[in-house]
Order: structure tokens, then sequence, then C-alpha cells
């Protein structure tokens, strides 16, 4: 449950793409190639704004359909590292609209390391093909006001837990 | 091979999480079982306010009701949550899916550039 923790905890997927590296560049760089794909299942991206060089910010909303209407969830975060058709870095956190992070103490967390995600997306030239390495692991925080959905759910999870086991 | 089925149920689980009420409604129940009502108490809402909250947070399984008559108490079941916990391993089906999806798109983008190869 530390920053060092979630820092090690990591997805890693490697696949090939039947498409030329600067199509698979566009996909992650450009928002009307992305939206098409990043949606998870039955969800839909209204929003992708990316303004894609180093420091430059990224907001980027998840439209779920759910019984009681869409549930909007919101994801903010910079770009770190931008070099075309070879190496994208991003972070990630969750946010409100207004690419606000959210912070633990505003899920009703005790205070605790700040926590965001960071995407890095490496791409080899294939000639027609591509090979694509994504990972997707927790970062500690550089910034104070910087922190982390995915701390603070681990937090709410072990709270909860601890608490139903009284 | 993503598994269909982990993707909804991890997006539900984050569906009902977003949202300040509910989480505030979890919150109260770590403290131990209580009714709509009681449940209702610091909110500024209606009852079927809150209770739709609560539908949410029983369809995400992170809550259920118990079956004592007329007082049905509700009551939290936190292994949602415990599942989330290990954030990056729930992000792989996410991910295996999203890419599933790039790999169909890139595809029709360029339909006419196959070499001679067949499916």
């Amino acid at each position: 449950m530390t920053d060092d923790n979630a820092a090690q905890d990591a997805v890693v997927i490697e696949r090939s793409f039947d498409a030329p590296v600067e199509l698979i560049w566009r996909m992650w760089t450009e928002p009307e190639h992305f939206k098409a794909w990043y949606g998870p299942g039955g969800a839909t991206v209204p929003v992708a704004k990316m303004d894609v060089r180093v420091g430059g910010s990224r907001l980027v909303c998840i439209q779920i359909a759910t019984p009681d209407g869409p549930m909007r969830m919101w994801f903010t975060g910079q770009y770190r590292e931008v070099v075309k058709d070879q190496r994208l870095v991003y972070t990630e956190s969750f946010s409100d609209e207004h690419g606000n992070v959210l912070a633990p103490a505003e899920l009703g967390m005790p205070d605790g390391h700040p926590t965001t995600t960071q995407v890095i997306v490496e791409l080899e030239d294939l000639g027609a093909r591509t090979k694509m390495v994504m990972t997707h692991a927790g970062v500690p925080a550089e910034s104070p006001g910087a922190a982390g959905w995915m701390m603070a759910l681990d937090k709410l999870a072990a709270y909860i837990t601890a608490e139903s086991r009284q | 091979m993503t598994s269909v089925i982990d993707e909804e149920r991890l997006s539900e689980t984050f569906a009902a999480l977003a949202n300040s009420t509910r989480r505030a409604i979890l919150a109260r129940l770590a403290q131990g079982e209580a009714n709509v009502n009681e449940l209702a108490e610091p909110f500024d809402m209606t009852l079927p306010a809150i209770s739709k909250h609560i539908k949410v947070l029983e369809r995400a399984g992170l809550v259920a009701r118990t079956h004592r008559a007329q007082y049905r108490p509700c009551i939290l079941d936190p292994a949602p949550l415990a599942e989330l916990s290990s954030w990056a391993e729930q992000y792989r089906p996410v991910w295996e899916a999203r890419f599933e999806r790039m790999d169909d798109y890139v595809t029709n983008l360029r339909p006419r550039r196959r070499t001679g190869r067949t499916r």
C-alpha cells in the first residue's frame, strides 16, 4: 500500500498490427481515431482532448450506459515523452470534467500517498506491420496536487474490508 | 480471449464508485448495517433518490439487502473492491479489448492493402 508497490504493479501488453507505424501512432494521438477504439466494451468516448507535446495536457471522457442513464468518467494527464512513430508516454488520473484531479480526500479517504498512473506506448516499425508494447503502471506523484484514483480505491478496499471484519 | 464479463463488471464497479453520495453510503455501511432512512439522513435528498443510489450499488455487487421483514437493512459486500485492489491486472482485459478494436479499426481503414494473404 505504498507508492513503491503501486509503481511496481503494471500491465504490459505486446502485440503486432497489420498496419504501418505511422497509422498506429495516429491511433494514439489523433482524437478522431482514438475515440474509435479506446472506450471499454459498450462505452463511448465523447471527449478526447489531446495536446500531444511534452508537457501538453489530455482530457478523456468515457461514457458508460447504465439503467439510470449515461455515466461519465473523466481522466486527465500530461504527455511526458513524445517521439513520433516511436514512443509516447503520458500520465493519467481520475478527474472531473474540467481536468481537476480528484484527490483521495474528496473520495472520503484518509490522507495518503497521492498517485497517478502512466501509460507508455513503444512502437517498432516492421515495414507494413508494427509491433507495439503498451505498459500501464502506477507512478509516484511528482506534484503535491496530483492524486490517484487507483490508490484511493486500494485504500477504500482495504478500509472497508477491515471495517467489515470487525 | 478477453473476458467481456470482467470488463463489464469493472466498468460497473467504477460507475458505482464515481459518485460522492454512493461513496459516502459505502463509508457509512462500513461502520455497520443501516436501512434506507438511516442512510438518507446525512443527505439533502429524497428517499427515492437515495434508493436509486443504493440500487446502483446493489447492481455492482457492493451492497446487499437482507430479507428481514420490514426493516431490510443494507449491508456492505467489499468483494468487488478487493478485486480492484490489483488495479493493473484488472486493467489487462480492458486494454486487450481496446487493442482488438484498434486492430479491427486499422484493418477497416486499409481494406485493400492485403498482400495475397488469406485469413
